[in-house]
This record gives C-alpha cells, sequence and structure tokens, in this order.
C-alpha cells in the first residue's frame, strides 16, 4: 500500500492529499491516508471520499511513503514520520514544487533527518515547465486509462463549473435555464461554495447540478464529455485536477476564465466566452461538431507530457498499475432494495428479480432485516449495515455500507435500487463505478414531502421504473420526464385457491390445537412507523369476546410487538415470511395500507379494514387507504377511531360485510401487475 | 611600527546556537589583536531582530558596536561566520572590500552520504558578487568539516577562486575544567537542541539509554515530550529548561549519537561535557575532532564501555583527564596565535 500524506496539516492541503489519492486509487494503486492525519472538520463529501483511503497503519505493509507538498513540511507531519519506522527498503519519496535548489535541500534534509536515509525527491517544476496551478500541493497528474470516455454518452455530457460570484448576479439562473434547454449535449453544473443548494432552492431546481467536492475529480472526468470553466482564474486543485483528467483521456475542455488561465499556459483547451449568454451557441456551431478533431488536437499535445502520470512514475519508480483496472468478469446486477420501515422494497424487489430471465444470476445487497425474506426466494445477499442510534452520527452506517459497495461491485455493473430516499453510499458508487443504474421508486408521495433532495439524485440513474398505484388519481407525476417509466402494480403472484386456504385453516387448528370458525390477522406495522400498540390490544380484545375465532397477529422479523397482546387465548403472534396466504385464507384483515399489503388485499380479493399509518418520511397511506373504501374494495378507519374498529370487525365478521367486500374485489377490474414488464426494463428493453 | 590589522566579523547575529557562541569567543581574543568592528546583516533566515544573548553580552562588555546592514564593509581581514544565513535570499546587499574574506563553514557542506546540507553555490556566490578581495578562503572548523567542504568542491563547479584555508577555524573551548566525579555511576544523558538531526532513531536511543541504566536524563526532548513518548526510564526535559550545569550534575556519562544523515561540524556540546568532566561517547567520525578526548562507539556498544568505566573508576578519571587535555588545541591562546598568523600574512600582501 501507497501511504500518502502532505507536508503542511491543515484542510487545503488534506484536500490535496484526497484529489492526489483518489487519482492514484482510479490507476489501479492500492493507496492509504493515515487516520491521524485527519483534519479536525471534515464535510460529509470529504468523509465519504477518504473512508476508502484511510488506514490505520498498525500492521499496514506500506510498500512506499509519498509526500506531497514538500515544500513545506511542519514538525508535526516529521514526528509522524518518525513514527512509522519504516524499514530500509520501504521507498519514501517527496514531492513538491521546490522554488529553489535551497528549497529542496531542505526538504531533503529534514525528511533524512527523521528517517536516518535519503528520500527520494520529485521536483514537479522540472516535469511541468508551465504549470497550470502554481500553488497547487498534489502533483497534478492524471492517467491515460483514467478517464476513458464511456460509449454511452449520447448526447455528450456538459460539465460547466461556476464561481459563487457568477451565481449572485440574477441573469446567471435564466441565462442556465435556457442552455439547459439546448439540444445536443445534457448541461451538468459543478458549482463552488453553497452554489448547488442556492440552485436547488431556486425555481431552476431541475437543473442537474453538482458541489465541486461532490466527487473526486476522476469521477467527474468519467462523468462528462466536455467540461467548461468560468471564472477569474484556474478554480483550485479539484477542477484543475477534473481539467487534466479530461485532457488525458482526449475529452474537451473550454477555458471561459476571464484571465484565460488554461490557455495562457499552454493546455491544450478551447478558448471559449466568458459569458455565459454566449456559450450555447459556440457549442453548438464550434464545439460539438468537430469534437473528434479536437480530441485529436488533445492527444497530440506536448504540454500534457508534464502531466502525465507515467511522468511521475517514472520519477518515483513505481511500476504502473494499470492492469487491475481490466474487466474480464461479465456485469453482473445486483438488487438493492431499502430497509424502509418493513420489507416493501426487498419484497418488491425479490418479485422483479423472480421475473427477470435468469433469476440464478442476480445477488442482493440488503439489511440484515430482508434477509430472510431474500434468501427464502433464493437469492444471495451482501449485509448492509443498518442505521443505529449509537452511531456517532446519523450516516455512519451508510459510510461502512459505501465501503462494501465500493468493494463488491465493479465497473459497468448494474444496480437496481429500490427506495425512496437514494443513500449517499448507492449515489457515489453508481457514479464512481460508472455502474448502469435503475431505480424502482413507487409513488404516492405525501404533499408536504420535500421532493428536491430526493430527486436531485435521480440523475444517477438511467431509468426509473415507478410501479403505479392500482388506482389512477393516485398516480401523478414525479421526477424529470425523460427516463420514467411507469408501470402495472408490482404484486405478489399466489396459486393457492379457496381449497388450499380451507387445508391451511385445518393446519392451523391442529398445529395450534385451538378450533375455529373464524381466522382473523392483523398487520399493523412494526411498530417503527407509529405505535400500533392501542390498536392491537383493542383487537386482541374484540377477538377474545369472540366464540370460535382465532386471531393472529403477523410480524415479521425485527417488529417490536407490544407486550400486551400476548397471554390471550384467541389471539398468537406470528412471525411467519409468508403473510399473504394466511391473508387469503382469513375471513378478516385488518391491516397498515403500504404499498405491497394494499395490493395483496386488492389482487387476491381478500376483505380488509385497512388502518393508516402517516409518518413525514412516508408515502400517503391514507390517500391509498380512501380510494379503496370510496369504491366499496374495503373499509379505512383510521388509528384514533377505536369505537368504529370494533363496529367494523362486528359488521365485517357477523353482518356479512366481508362477503360484500369480496364480491366487490372480484368485480372490479384491476391494471395487469408490471413484475414482468420491470424485469424486461431492467433487462435492457421496454418503452417510456 | 605597523598599525595593527582592521578586523571586520560579517555575521548574522541571531543564529540562537553554536555560531553565536563561537564568534562571542572569537571576539574576545580578536579584539586583542587587531581593530574590530562587527557588522549584523539581517538577513531572511529569521524573522525578529533578536541578538542571540551571548554575543550581545559580550559585545557589551568590550564595548563593540553591532552595525547592521552596512552598505560598505571594509577592512584588511573580513571574516564572515557562517555563509548558511544566506540561504533563502538571492543577494547580499553589502559590498564587501578586503585583502583577506574569510568564510567560516560553521556548518557541513555534505552531510553523510554526501547529500548537500544546504545550498552552498548560492551562500558563496553572493558572497562572491558582493565582495572585492585580494583572497578568499573557506574555513573549515574540524577535520569532519573540511573534508565535507573539499569534497562538495570537488563535485562541484564553484565560481570565484576560492581557497580552502590551510588551518581549521575551530571553536574556542574556553570552559572551566572541572574534575570528574571520583565515584561515577551508570548516570547517562544527551544534551542538545531539540532538532530532529540531533537524534538517532528510537530503537538507538533506547540503547543508549537503558532502564537498567540508575539514570538517563535528556534535557532538549522536545519531540518526545510532544509525542508523548512513554519511557517511564527517560527523565526528559525541554531545550533550555533548566541551565547545562544543572544538567551535567546528573550525568557521569554524556552519551550523544544524532541522525546518521546529520553529522556534528565541531560538536561544542561534546567540549563542553569533557570540560565539565564527563566521559563523552559519540560516534566515531564526530569524536575524531576530540583526537581521543571522546569514546568513539556504536550505540550498541554504549553498555559495555559505560560498564568498563564504572567497574574501573580509576580508568574514568585517567580518560576525562586525558580528554581534558585533548581539549588544548582549541584553547583561546592557541585561536590567537592561529589568528595572529592570518592577519600578519593578509597584511604583508601587496595590494
Amino acid at each position: 500500500m501507497i501511504l500518502i500524506d502532505a507536508g503542511e496539516r491543515n484542510d487545503h492541503t488534506f484536500d490535496s492529499v484526497l484529489v492526489f489519492a483518489s487519482q492514484l486509487a482510479a490507476q489501479g494503486y492500492s493507496v492509504g491516508i493515515d487516520e491521524r492525519t485527519l483534519p479536525d472538520t471534515l464535510d460529509r463529501h470529504q468523509k465519504y471520499e477518504v473512508a476508502p483511503y484511510l488506514v490505520d497503519v498498525t500492521g499496514i505493509a506500506v510498500t512506499r511513503f509519498l509526500l506531497i507538498g514538500a515544500e513545506t513540511i511542519s514538525e508535526q507531519t516529521l514526528r509522524m514520520l518518525r513514527s512509522y519506522d519504516f524499514t530500509s527498503v520501504t521507498p519514501v519519496s517527496a514531492i513538491g514544487r521546490f522554488t529553489d535548489h535551497q528549497a529542496l535541500v531542505s526538504a531533503q534534509s529534514k525528511i533524512a533527518y527523521v528517517l536516518g536515509r535519503e528520500p527520494d525527491v520529485v521536483d514537479l517544476r522540472k516535469l511541468q515547465k508551465k504549470p497550470l496551478l502554481p500553488s497547487a500541493i498534489s502533483p497534478l497528474v492524471a492517467g491515460k486509462a483514467a478517464g476513458v470516455r464511456p460509449a454511452d454518452h449520447t448526447p455528450p455530457q456538459l460539465f460547466v463549473f461556476l464561481p459563487t460570484e457568477m451565481l449572485e448576479d440574477t441573469q446567471s439562473l435564466s441565462l442556465l435555464g435556457s442552455l439547459d434547454n439546448v439540444r445536443g449535449y445534457r448541461l451538468n453544473l459543478v458549482l463552488a461554495g453553497k452554489g448547488k443548494e442556492q440552485i436547488k432552492d431556486s425555481r431552476f431546481a431541475h437543473l442537474s447540478a453538482f458541489a465541486a467536492t461532490e466527487f473526486s475529480p476522476s469521477t467527474f472526468a468519467k462523468m462528462a464529455d466536455i467540461a467548461v470553466f468560468f471564472g477569474e482564474d484556474v478554480p483550485g486543485e479539484r477542477m484543475a485536477a477534473f481539467a487534466l483528467e479530461m485532457l488525458q483521456a482526449d475529452k474537451v475542455v473550454i477555458d471561459c476564465t476571464r484571465s484565460e488561465a488554461f490557455v495562457a499556459c499552454g493546455a491544450p483547451v478551447l478558448r471559449g466566452p466568458d459569458e455565459l449568454g454566449s456559450l450555447a451557441n459556440y457549442l453548438v456551431d464550434t464545439v460539438i461538431t468537430n469534437v473528434e478533431e479536437i480530441s485529436h488536437f488533445v492527444a497530440n499535445s506536448r504540454w500534457l507530457d508534464g502531466y502525465r502520470l507515467a511522468g511521475l512514475e517514472h520519477a518515483l519508480g513505481l511500476a504502473p498499475q494499470r492492469e487491475p483496472l481490466a474487466q474480464a468478469a461479465p456485469a453482473r446486477t445486483i438488487f438493492l432494495p431499502t430497509n424502509g420501515v418493513g420489507l416493501g422494497h426487498a419484497q418488491r424487489c425479490a418479485l422483479i428479480a423472480s421475473a427477470m430471465p435468469r433469476p440464478g444470476d442476480y445477488v442482493f445487497a440488503a439489511f440484515p432485516s430482508c434477509f430472510p425474506l431474500i434468501e427464502g426466494k433464493g437469492f444471495s445477499c451482501l449485509p448492509l449495515v443498518q442505521k443505529s442510534p449509537y452511531h456517532p452520527e446519523v450516516y455512519a452506517n451508510d459510510l461502512i455500507n459505501y465501503l462494501r459497495l465500493q468493494r463488491a461491485v465493479r465497473t459497468g455493473d448494474r444496480l437496481i435500487f429500490d427506495g425512496g430516499y437514494v443513500f449517499d453510499s448507492i449515489y457515489r458508487v453508481v457514479f464512481e463505478k460508472q455502474l448502469s443504474a435503475i431505480w424502482i421508486r413507487r409513488g404516492l408521495w405525501q404533499a408536504s414531502q420535500s421532493n428536491a433532495v430526493t430527486l436531485d439524485r435521480e440523475k444517477a440513474f438511467e431509468k426509473v421504473i415507478v410501479p403505479n398505484e392500482a388506482f389512477d388519481e393516485l398516480n401523478s407525476e414525479h421526477g424529470y420526464g425523460h427516463k420514467i417509466y411507469h408501470i402495472g402494480p408490482v404484486v405478489q403472484e399466489s396459486a393457492t385457491d379457496a381449497d388450499d386456504g380451507l387445508k391451511l385453516r385445518d393446519r392451523l387448528k391442529a398445529h395450534l390445537g385451538h378450533p375455529f370458525d373464524q381466522l382473523a390477522v392483523t398487520m399493523l406495522g412494526s411498530g417503527v412507523a407509529a405505535d400500533r400498540s392501542a390498536q392491537m390490544q383493542t383487537l386482541t380484545n374484540i377477538y377474545e369476546r369472540r366464540k370460535n375465532c382465532l386471531h393472529l397477529i403477523l410480524i415479521w422479523p425485527g417488529a417490536i410487538v407490544p407486550t400486551g397482546v400476548f397471554g390471550w387465548k384467541n389471539t398468537r403472534v406470528v412471525q411467519t415470511m409468508n403473510a399473504l396466504e394466511l391473508c387469503k385464507a382469513a375471513d378478516l384483515v385488518v391491516t397498515a395500507v403500504g404499498y405491497n399489503s394494499f395490493h395483496e388485499i386488492l389482487y387476491h380479493q381478500i376483505p380488509a379494514i385497512l388502518v393508516p399509518q402517516m409518518a413525514a418520511f412516508m408515502d400517503d397511506q391514507d390517500r391509498r387507504a380512501r380510494a379503496a373504501s370510496e369504491r366499496g374494495l374495503a373499509e379505512t378507519v383510521l388509528a384514533t377511531e377505536m369505537l368504529l374498529l370494533e363496529r367494523e370487525v362486528m359488521a365485517f365478521l357477523d353482518s356479512g360485510k366481508a362477503g360484500r367486500i369480496r364480491a366487490n374485489l372480484a368485480a372490479h377490474v384491476l391494471p395487469p401487475r408490471g413484475n414482468h414488464l420491470a424485469a424486461t426494463l431492467i433487462d435492457g428493453g421496454g418503452r417510456a | 611600527m605597523r598599525s595593527p590589522a582592521s578586523v571586520a566579523y560579517l555575521v548574522d547575529p541571531r543564529f540562537p546556537g553554536g555560531t553565536s557562541s563561537a564568534v562571542a569567543f572569537e571576539l574576545r581574543e580578536c579584539t586583542k589583536l587587531g581593530h574590530v568592528s562587527v557588522h549584523a546583516i539581517e538577513s531572511q533566515m529569521f524573522s525578529a531582530r533578536t541578538v542571540a544573548p551571548q554575543l550581545a553580552e559580550t559585545l557589551s562588555a568590550l564595548g563593540l558596536e553591532l552595525i547592521w546592514d552596512s552598505r560598505t564593509i571594509s577592512a584588511d581581514v573580513v571574516i564572515l561566520h557562517n555563509p548558511t544565513f544566506l540561504k533563502f535570499q538571492a543577494t547580499l546587499e553589502s559590498r564587501i572590500l578586503a585583502r583577506h574574506l574569510i568564510v567560516v563553514a560553521h556548518e557541513n557542506f555534505l552531510r553523510p552520504g554526501a547529500a548537500e546540507s544546504f545550498d552552498v553555490n548560492r551562500c558563496l556566490n553572493q558572497i562572491d558578487r558582493a565582495s572585492l578581495a585580494l583572497r578568499k578562503t573557506i574555513a573549515p572548523i574540524s577535520k569532519v568539516n573540511r573534508k565535507t567542504v573539499l569534497d562538495w568542491l570537488k563535485g562541484n563547479n564553484l565560481r570565484g577562486n576560492w581557497a580552502v584555508l590551510e588551518s581549521d577555524w575551530f571553536n574556542i573551548c574556553a570552559f572551566p575544567m572541572i574534575a570528574p566525579n571520583t565515584t561515577p555511576a551508570d548516570r547517562r544523558g544527551r544534551h542538545s537542541r531539540p532538532g530532529f538531526e540531533k537524534f538517532p532513531n528510537l530503537a538507538d536511543m533506547d540503547l543508549c539509554f537503558p532502564a537498567h541504566a540508575e539514570a538517563n536524563v535528556i534535557l532538549g526532548a522536545d519531540h518526545y515530550l510532544a509525542d508523548r513518548l512513554r519511557r517511564p526510564h527517560w527523565s526528559m526535559h525541554p531545550f533550555q529548561s533548566f541551565e547545562v550545569p544543572a544538567f551535567f550534575g546528573m550525568i557521569d556519562f554524556m552519551v550523544y549519537f544524532t541522525a546518521p544523515t546529520w553529522r556534528e561540524s565541531f560538536g561544542r556540546v561534546l567540549a563542553e561535557a569533557i570540560a565539565a568532566g564527563k566521559v563523552v561517547i559519540s560516534d566515531p567520525q564526530t569524536a575524531a575532532t576530540f583526537d581521543g578526548g571522546v569514546v568513539a562507539g556504536t550505540p550498541a556498544q554504549v553498555d559495555e564501555i559505560i560498564s568498563g568505566f564504572i567497574a574501573d573508576p580509576k580508568s574514568y578519571h585517567m580518560h576525562v583527564a586525558a580528554a581534558q587535555a585533548k581539549l588544548s588545541p582549541f584553547s583561546a591562546q592557541a585561536f590567537r596565535a592561529h589568528l595572529s598568523r592570518i592577519l600578519t600574512q593578509a597584511i604583508g600582501a601587496t595590494a
């Protein structure tokens, strides 16, 4: 492992270390950053970016130590270097932009003192005669293989960097809005400071925007086909590295800086207009029509020689590590259901995966609560880490999941995510590994729900598959249109009939030693979204007073069960993965109104009382329940309506309401299931 | 009768350690031989204008004025001490006119392994461009220092007809001689500035200062203290946290090894320890300056050397006495003789 550090310890140099580490890692090098060198504060992007490289050096085999920014070396850095106690064969190299020979001699001497031997010293000024960013700490080199252009960027992905001050101009947003509507490219903004938040808070929230620190320069270069830089000067190390990664991949870079900063130092870039208003015509008329010729011009640049990783590798005596990037294995498909408050996402993914042409080829990455369901369907599973109040920060689990996903997926794999919020781990891995990603995203969002953050991450996905609700008024359009695919409800199939239901009831009587005439089932959730212990207690009490009745409270693994439901003679708490068959055999089901339960009730014609669960982060169960009850296909009882709940249970079981509902369900025509269309879309077919 | 030679000293008086001490001792002798002026250069090596206390004290005692940043420095002999103060700048603004310009090296030009210690060319070229002199010489301060100067000159193309002074420009070691402890014990210590170059690696430090020693006193252990190094059997103290004589009162053996990539050019701290009546142990190259007055060895041999002296206190006393006698070539009297020869040569030269 190559351990990287910087001469000085501050936020700037740490970010430079991060940029360099990610560039080396993108070339296949095993890279580490000593966890003790972390600054006191890191932003969220940095935490994700650094996580794959952080190491506790104890027990790590360091094959090489690289010190960047060696023109200034702090005592803190020297003390740490001394503490490593490297063997005499571990190469130690200092890389810097030394203003003169004395600066180089000083750096070399300081390291030699703590090391007890001489380090290698690389003076970047000799490699880079006309420096792009003289103040850079990072070596600013890029590998030829790093930014190879994926073949399917059609139309080309345009990435435009804008400094904060340009966004302060009120006209800029309108101009960006216009720029976004020009055909021939797909606009993405890369924004400094709080620029992204500013865009997302504006009426131009639909614009694809990234924070400049959101991804590594290597990742940005993989995503982009054309990069444009506005502002006064070269906008910092990250953007300089981004530009170099682009150029080393023979891609188009346009210098729109006021100082012509890129052009002035000899970089093989195009000089573009320094005003946003002129950019669209320039792109369409001059750039996009000549991309191949421009690429040829970039490829023949001698200026780039000083910025090639190969040059630094040669100076350091590093063996190029590009082979590991070659992907011999075929692309895989990974389903990743979020954990949510129940198993709905996992259930839906499993149903779709089962409908795929070769179910054995697909694997899952899922939270522990989903394991029994997924493995029960015959799929193998990579465990993800569940959120916990004991973690030091709310996304600590997601950082671990990010590392697991990063190691598990390969460039070009296919990722199918089912969930409402796209975790950072997923969002990052999709871009970093250039995954072919599909988002299964059910609708029926609450009116008050904030969509901006959720929809912002839609850009990571090639397709968004929206499993529709059974009733039209519940289906509405979210997102930005061009990649949304609506399909029929994804609902579990069941081959069992009424006779099978009777047999199941007989088995229950025998197994539980409890004869009954009426079977009632309650599924009121896991206690995560809402506390339903009072409702369960009420139902338990109602059924306790009935003769010849069996009441099953169905739960899934990990659910919170109120203690008050135990010890009743007519009630049993059942942990099961086969709720549907029990519901089909039941005379009445009282259930929450999640997507899966609701549609199973409808499609399997099960008489039910619907008790909506409402929480800020959930779908609109109230609307869903009322849509069914208004059609006479179920009854809706709110959680607070205990007396009504008792009356409805009696109506269903004693007054024939269950039969009438079942008849209505049988008569109602529901849209065809979407399970197979989802599978087809994932497999590359289908239409929007 | 010929009038005494004029001697101009050219220094950056802000060097905190050995350079300023050496100049201070030297001025006391030089004023007995010639007309002395002292010129201070405010180089870019230091930021504040704080004169080293030992130098300020001497100047005051001798009634000499410190002349800052003279436009022209003119004397029969101009002595520039420690040219490294020029390493962070491109030009020396003062003009030097002299019969003999002597640049006293102080620092080794090369480190062990032949890496350059500082940008020698840059420093000497600045002096060369700023001076008009009949003779320009580099004056090494010890055998070790001389070798690095000569080796550097062999490997580099230095402009300006520089010569190397035939005799070494040693540090004056005019310390009071103290008798050794009559019953030496295994009380070890070292004293230096806290710079990384002054310390060997930790494994060697552990060999030099083991748990079985009665005392291990490390004065100048600032970096170990900052690292919170756990060595319960070491008594670690920051540099200058107490007076050096008090430190010598705590030990019988001065064990002094440095980073293998750095070497003392003279070893004033070792001479000080010898004068204080201690047996001094160091690596063979550093020990060479003192012609047997410092016991040469490796960290692995330190235990054996010390136990030998403790087992035979007579040998301890004899060694200290012999070592103190070896300091006589570095006496004030010897320096006066050395300087007198230089001045005579300079005045005798025809312009």
